[in-house]
């Protein structure tokens, strides 16, 4: 077990660099995500970890131990691939012992530890099988007892649930966060999903365009976001962003789920302060409990997360209210949050208890 | 009206068929009657089509007349030692024509490609003078060494190569798996279909060869079957076609059956090459 | 729960530390690994080639490989002026267009017709593909007991049907017609079956888009099939050309060369030249001719395998 230190890392392709300097502290028995848009260089970052790419530059840190110089075999990490990466001629026991015998573990010992690790993830009864006779999720089982059954430092995932039907994902999804608990080693793991993400991750590592956004708990990273990129990344649907009228330099914005629609008429009842944009529904999703109202305003399109109960006609003239608490401001030219926790954190219980 | 011309243009197409099957397989069957008939009965005109009396002497006459345990020994000996010769120069060879990007990668590629071009007839007078500088000519060596790096087998099993997914590579070198042991313990268990199908084209390749043991060697211990067979005639005044062909058959035979068992393996061995 | 913090300051380390020292085995590893089969082809293949340019220009022989006497191009200007060596020169081409000419058309039109899927087809495919996998020994024997003039299969087949016996191989104007078809009947099965697997490789919608037009078969044939196939007939020229100026084989066993040198054809003129009668001299220069032109063979072929991708 150890934690995983990047220190100024680079990558380049050709002459393109896609991982760009970043800085991480992964630490020793966390359960960390890299998320992103396809492109944002996570795959790259945790290839490098690897030992499957070279960093151009920086230092990559396992333990206390730089490992730049060392092949992938010599890390002490282990990686489950996106389509498992079974080795197609081999058995399910030898594709778990594989790794085991390149180290020099004796015959008996191998044998020990393979089945050991068979009987966890429920694999005993197939160890004869080749991987082509086994189901998707076996073969996602097969690839994580090969992982573990080394006993790694750190354990890498790269998308390795992507490939699965969605009850099976959720049901991994459980099985992995669980098997993090019992194992306690460091986990990092790569996905584009940002549900997946916010469920798994105890640390959340958001890229974009090869730089690091923010890293931070699921909860800090849903409600402080430090820039307009993890603000509309996190969060389904995304942030509605709103020009500022009095200041050009600022742009503001605030969650679907955060936004009240009001009938044109009504006069807002709080003495909170809010803000009200005005507009006319143009379209409706409905999602189930909550319905998706698409709203034109005058600022542009907006839209608000509703009990889907409430009936709301087409071409209806309404009042998008949103309390002050709620509202995130950001630097129009960077990104940058403006004023990070300011008069919010005291809003969180209450924003809880509304519906 | 319709129906009847249908069946019949089938009929018509059947007897054809058959027509062109005979064409190349009677010769074969015509070389197993005659190996089992009397002398007198070859030099019967007409001549009949099933052997009066079935001679099995034929075959021991066609054995005996030469040292065919040597001749058989040898043509194994050459065919299954360019074979795995083949195999243990072409694997690595494929390997990093397929995994490796390295200077000079496309040149050495382009050189193998020119010698699977050029066959080895044209150059057979110069190799001839090189064994003879070095002492091999009529030694098994000078039947087996020129052979031993085929361009079609590295070309077969780059392509091979090529097709397994990087992942599972990779897999196997977090596995603290070698290079060298990644090639012989991943890819080549992973390419089997492919060796299967170009061991069948090689060994048959060199198993029918004639010309290379014609040039290099001059005794019986170091000759190969084609050659036994084909003294057979010499020997036998060119007049006892029954006992030719007896020995003809121990040639054929043996590649006829695999071919019988093993025939889309062999077509597509010998056809790849179009592709 | 972890706190993100920026990575530790490391004493010392800067992007240098990553600038991998140069892994000279890594580096070497693709050499070595293609050394052995380089090896044997300089040693085997480009060696030779060489050396046989190099021998061309010398007086030599077999007997003593000792003694060379340089002459220059006097092996070529002396095979020039030698007419059995244009008869060579003539035989080999009258025999490489009729067999590679014939046996292309011949398999061309097999494939059209035993492309299909039923049973019998597959079966009449092998049966026409044995003749190549069977040694040209066994080939070349057993077609001398069917050529037989007195007792062969072929003439009393002819004599059953009323026509007179065929001379085959024991006249000067019949031997060569024996040889080349011998060496189609070995030869077509091959062909055939490449064309049908590059008939296979055309696609289906080509075809079902061409009877939605209403093309008729041989609209079809003309301008969708042999267009398509053009890849694979040029490969089967050039190979078959190719193994056609190879030809020895048939020409030892069953003919030496005669009757009177009329089917003696370049390989086989090599193997007497430099192996019978030890002139080297001769023999490499006429090497270096048959390079020439099979030299010049895969050179086309190469070109135009680059133009094939506009097919695909």
């Amino acid at each position: 077990m150890a934690r995983v230190v990047l220190n100024q890392v680079t990558k380049s392709f050709a002459n393109q660099q896609v991982v760009k300097g970043i800085n991480l502290l992964i630490p020793d028995g966390s359960f960390t995500v890299l998320v992103g848009p396809s492109g944002c260089g996570k795959s790259t970052t945790l290839r490098m970890i690897a030992g499957l790419e070279s960093a151009t530059g920086g230092e990559i840190l396992i333990g206390d131990q730089t490992v730049n110089q060392l092949p992938p075999g010599k890390r002490d990490v282990a990686m489950v691939f996106q389509n498992y990466a079974l080795y197609p001629t081999m058995n399910v026991y030898d594709n778990i012992a594989y790794g085991l015998r390149n180290r020099g573990t004796s015959k008996k010992e191998c044998q020990v530890l393979v089945e050991e690790i068979a009987e966890i993830v429920g694999l005993t009864q197939y160890l004869k099988r080749k991987p082509s006779q086994l189901s998707g999720g076996q073969r996602q089982r097969v690839a994580l007892a090969r992982a573990m059954v080394k006993k790694p430092k750190v354990f890498l995932m790269d998308e390795p649930l992507s490939n699965l039907d969605a009850k099976l994902r959720n049901q991994m999804r459980v099985e992995l966060t669980s098997l993090h608990k019992q194992l306690g080693s460091t986990f990092i793991y790569v996905t584009h999903d940002q549900v997946e993400a916010m469920t798994m991750g105890d640390q959340i590592v958001v890229m974009s365009e090869g730089n690091i956004m923010q890293v931070a708990a699921p909860l800090e990273l849903y409600q402080e976001p430090d820039n307009l990129f993890v603000a509309q990344f996190i969060g389904s649907p995304a942030m509605n962003i709103v020009k500022d009228e009095e200041n050009s330099a600022v742009v503001w914005g605030f969650r679907p789920e955060k936004a009240q629609l009001l009938a044109e008429s009504a006069a807002p009842a709080s003495s909170i302060e809010q803000r009200v944009l005005r507009g006319t529904v143009i379209s409706r999703e409905i999602l189930g409990a909550e319905s998706l109202c698409h709203v034109e305003t005058e600022k542009g399109r907006i839209v608000v997360k509703v009990d889907t109960e409430i009936s709301i006609q087409m071409g209806t003239h309404v009042q998008v209210i949103v309390d002050a608490a709620n509202i995130y401001e950001f630097d129009r030219a960077t990104g940058k949050r403006i004023g990070k926790g300011v008069g919010r954190v005291g809003q969180h219980a209450l924003a809880g208890g509304m519906v | 009206m319709l129906q009847v011309g249908r069946t019949a243009w089938k009929t018509v197409e059947w007897v054809l068929l058959a027509a062109v099957g005979l064409v190349f397989v009677f010769p074969f069957l015509w070389m197993f009657l005659t190996a089992f008939k009397t002398m007198p009965e070859v030099y019967q005109f007409p001549p009949t089509w099933w052997p009066e009396s079935w001679q099995f002497e034929n075959f021991r006459i066609a054995w005996s007349s030469g040292p065919f345990v040597t001749y058989v020994m040898n043509s194994i000996l050459v065919a299954g030692g360019i074979l795995i010769l083949q195999f243990l120069i072409a694997v690595p060879a494929a390997y990093a024509f397929a995994r490796y990007r390295f200077p000079g990668r496309n040149l050495l590629f382009g050189l193998s490609l020119i010698a699977l071009m050029i066959p080895s007839q044209v150059i057979f007078l110069p190799v001839y003078v090189e064994m003879s500088h070095w002492g091999l000519v009529n030694t098994l060596w000078s039947l087996i060494l020129p052979f031993g790096a085929s361009a079609f087998g590295i070309f077969l099993l780059r392509q091979a190569f090529m097709q397994v997914p990087d992942e599972v590579i990779e897999a196997a070198r977090l596995d603290s798996a070698s290079e060298w042991k990644i090639m012989w313990t991943i890819m080549v268990p992973m390419a089997k279909p492919v060796l299967v199908t170009f061991g069948l084209f090689s060994f048959i390749y060199h198993w029918n060869d004639y010309f290379w043991p014609l040039i290099m060697t001059n005794s019986d211990s170091v000759r190969t079957l084609p050659i036994g067979i084909s003294m057979l005639k010499a020997a036998e005044g060119g007049k006892q076609w029954n006992v030719i062909m007896a020995g003809n058959m121990i040639l054929v035979l043996p590649i006829l059956v695999v071919f019988f068992f093993a025939q889309r393996h062999i077509i597509s061995a010998f056809v790849y090459q179009s592709k | 729960m972890h706190k993100a913090v920026a990575a530790p300051e490391l004493s010392g380390t800067s992007n240098q530390a990553a600038e991998v020292p140069i892994d000279w085995m890594e580096r070497l590893r693709p050499y070595l690994y293609v050394a052995p089969a380089m090896l044997f082809f300089a040693l085997f293949f480009f060696f030779p080639i060489g050396y046989v340019i190099y021998l061309s220009f010398f007086d030599w022989s077999l007997l003593n490989l000792e003694e060379m006497e340089w002459v220059g191009l006097g092996n070529f200007t002396a095979l020039m002026a030698e007419e059995d060596f244009w008869q060579v020169l003539g035989n080999t081409l009258i025999y490489t267009v009729v067999t590679v000419g014939l046996g292309i058309l011949l398999s061309f039109m097999l494939a059209l017709w035993l492309n299909r899927k039923a049973k019998v087809y597959g079966i009449v495919q092998a049966a026409v593909f044995s003749p190549h996998i069977v040694s040209l020994v066994s080939i070349a024997m057993l077609w001398m007991w069917l050529m037989d003039p007195q007792y062969g299969l072929l003439n009393a087949i002819l004599e059953m049907v009323g026509l007179p016996g065929y001379s085959w191989l024991s006249d000067t104007k019949s031997a060569m017609v024996s040889l080349i078809l011998v060496s189609i009947w070995k030869g077509v099965g091959y062909n055939t079956l490449v064309f049908i697997a590059g008939m296979q490789s055309i696609p289906k919608d080509i075809y079902e888009a061409a009877d939605l037009d209403h093309s008729p078969w041989w609209r079809t044939l003309t301008r969708i099939t042999i267009p398509m196939l053009s890849p694979t007939m040029f490969f089967l020229l050039v190979i078959n050309t190719v193994s056609s100026f190879q030809v020895f084989d048939t020409i030892y066993i069953m003919t030496q060369g005669g009757p009177v040198n009329s089917t003696n054809m370049l390989v086989f003129y090599i193997y007497e030249q430099g192996m019978d009668f030890y002139n080297g001299g001769a023999a490499s220069a006429a090497s270096v001719i048959l390079l020439a032109m099979v030299g010049f063979l895969t050179w086309l072929h190469f070109r135009l395998m680059e133009k094939r991708v506009h097919y695909r």
